[in-house]
């Protein structure tokens, strides 16, 4: 039951994050970076929902990885586990800033700069996500359940 | 049975499924009308896209199409519009040019007086029949067309459309329309006005010089009090009507008529008048309809000016990225502009920034526009104001969106001291200079130097629209509220 309620929480949490990157007005990829010009495009062009969407489907895809497929005795120990998330860290972004960039050149926008800025926004969600992730579904890996930390 | 152990990748794949769903709710269309929004694409190719998205996915977009499968211009200017609405700062697109609304027709009030006859004479360059034609010719083919005489009354012009233009004398051929000998505004006003019918466009053509009957021995005074108070008596009767006037110059070669002396014999230059009248909202079409270009903004046109009752609406949008710019502000999104999180420059502890507006509609000439003592601002912390109209070098692809439609950049800069403030801009409501200095208030002579620039009586005439239309003090405002 304990193990079903850090579930149902963890889903919650990546919800809450969801809606809150699809806000206008209180947006929270806008709460840590702002640019005007570079927001109001982000929003213009419906990129925040795909951009959370990206982030939340490598953060969960990565754990649901490491706890379901990896799930191996041999990888179960606590820098195993923070190998994967720095994989996830790095990813998010990097798929996150190829979408961005596709996106603007394809609308003939430049914005280099601000789009490095803005994704190491992801760097952090990615790894929060993932961290959210792991406590939601790590208790059914039949090999790695203990990992980050012992239960 | 589900075993326990996979419910974890059951729950992550719906949370994804929900996720992929409400990114792709959307739709194909939505994403293409916001991407040729932002992108600032706004042309006929890019609607005849988004268009044939629609007519290609009938089943999906069918709230789109009439019950025949065609397409709703007016429901699909609606989507587009209500998508524009959305975004930040909110987009308008014009798509009238493209479909669905029927032309505007025109009637021509073509002045067949004894002083107008020498302005198209065959050794003459024509001015004058050239301007009308032009204004014929940028009326869209489809549109309904009405020529008519006018002197002491209004009397049709018995030929058609093409007559007219190929016509190489067209006093010669209507001689004997009418009463030559003197001009009836406050009869002619009041017909055009009286006359025009949703969706149309009057055009008088004259020389603007009140010429009524009788004037042996009556004061010029006397006379232009006349001509000022049947001006506003006449404008002031019919609500909801925008003015354009618009001076040209043509040759004039033959007889002027002074107000109160000898004819003489007259070769040179002479102003002459295109008074356009139309419903407010027909005149905004002209302005921004592409498919009316150069009806409002001929090349030939010397001076213009457009009596309109009521204060504009002016479109704009704050920049967030201008060279001006300094210190820091959001733009908050929803009703009005408030900028939001003002903070000074950190060396000059000044806050500057631009506002790109549209003020095309006003149809005022730049030289009115871009003069900051023709704005009143006001403001707790003094912010002061530079226009400068918008050249296709500012253009970026990064400020495209923000600059697309709009004519002019309106920079306000000041100390920011107080927590909240408010900044008003204003343009003043007053006759243009121009209505001034073309007018004179005696005629007699051709010597005198103002003689080929000048018309008798202009600013009474021009004067009592001005007070029969004068709706407010200032054309448009726009307000600013400043947050720290």
């Amino acid at each position: 039951m304990k193990h079903l309620v850090y579930l149902i929480a963890g889903i919650v949490v990546t919800v809450v994050f969801f809606i809150l990157s699809c806000s206008d007005s209180f947006n929270i990829y806008e709460q840590l970076f702002f640019n005007q010009g570079y927001n109001d495009k982000m929003y213009n062009l419906n990129m925040y929902p795909v951009i959370a969407a990206i982030t939340i489907a490598i953060a969960w895809g990565g754990a649901a990885i490491y706890y379901y497929a990896i799930n191996s005795v041999k990888f179960d120990r606590w820098y195993h586990w923070l190998a994967v998330l720095g994989v996830v860290a790095v990813l998010a972004p990097v798929v996150c800033y190829i979408y961005n960039d596709t996106v603007f050149a394809h609308n003939g926008l430049l914005y280099i700069g601000e789009s490095i800025q803005f994704e190491m926004q992801t760097v952090l969600f990615a790894a929060l996500l993932f961290i959210v992730a792991s406590y939601s579904i790590r208790w059914w890996s039949s090999n790695c359940r203990h990992t980050p930390l012992p239960q | 049975m589900i075993k326990m152990r996979r419910l974890p990748l059951l729950v992550m794949c719906c949370v994804l499924l929900a996720g992929l769903t409400a990114c792709g709710g959307h739709g194909q269309l939505e994403k293409a009308v916001r991407s040729v929004l932002v992108s600032g694409d706004t042309t006929r190719a890019a609607f005849d896209s988004l268009c044939s998205i629609v007519t290609d996915n009938p089943g999906k977009y069918g709230d789109l199409l009439t019950p025949e499968g065609k397409l709703d211009y007016k429901k699909m200017a609606d989507f587009i519009e209500q998508i524009g609405s959305q975004l930040r700062p909110p987009m308008h697109w014009d798509t009238r040019p493209y479909g669905g609304v029927e032309d505007l027709s025109l009637t021509i009030y073509f002045e067949r007086s004894g002083s107008m006859v020498p302005y198209d004479q065959r050794g003459g360059s024509g001015q004058l029949k050239k301007a009308v034609n032009d204004l014929i010719n940028h009326f869209p083919a489809g549109s309904k067309v009405a020529i008519n005489i006018v002197n002491d009354g209004i009397y049709p012009y018995n030929h058609t459309v093409d007559e007219f233009l190929k016509d190489r004398d067209i006093y010669q051929s209507t001689a004997g329309i009418g009463d030559a000998s003197y001009t009836d505004f406050q009869l002619i006003f009041n017909k055009i006005l009286e006359a025009q019918k949703p969706g149309n466009v009057s055009v008088l053509v004259s020389d603007l010089i009140y010429s009524p009957q009788d004037t042996h021995g009556v004061s010029i005074d006397k006379i232009f009090n006349e001509e000022n108070s049947l001006a506003t008596r006449v404008f002031a009767r019919y609500k909801g009507k925008s003015v354009v006037v618009q001076q040209l110059m043509g040759d004039y070669s033959g007889k002027y008529y002074p107000y109160n002396g000898v004819p003489f014999q007259y070769n040179g230059k002479r102003p002459f008048y295109l008074v356009i009248i139309a419903d407010s909202d027909v005149m905004d079409q002209l302005a921004q309809d592409k498919r009316y270009d150069g009806v409002l903004n001929a090349t030939e046109v010397r001076n213009s000016y457009r009596f309109n009752q009521g204060t504009s609406e002016v479109e704009c949008r704050v920049l967030p990225e201008w060279k001006d710019n300094a210190g820091r502000f959001r733009v908050k999104h929803g009703d009005g502009i408030v900028l939001a999180k003002c903070d000074g420059d950190r060396q000059t502890g000044k806050l500057c920034f631009s506002l790109a507006a549209n003020l095309g509609s006003l149809l005022k000439d730049d030289a009115l526009l871009t003069n900051p003592s023709n704005y009143e601002v006001k403001s707790i912390d003094g912010y002061t104001l530079t226009i400068q109209p918008i050249d296709q070098s500012m253009v970026t692809a990064n400020n495209k969106e923000y600059l697309e439609g709009m004519t002019h950049v309106l920079t306000l800069v000041g100390d920011l001291k107080s927590p909240r403030d408010e900044v008003r801009i204003a343009l003043r409501n007053e006759l243009p200079e121009w209505v001034i200095q073309s007018s004179s208030d005696n005629d007699t002579s051709s010597a005198a130097s103002s003689f080929p620039t000048t018309t008798l009586g202009l600013q009474q005439l021009l004067g009592g629209m001005f007070d029969a239309m004068k709706g407010g003090n200032s054309f448009f405002e726009i307000t600013i509220q400043l947050q720290r």
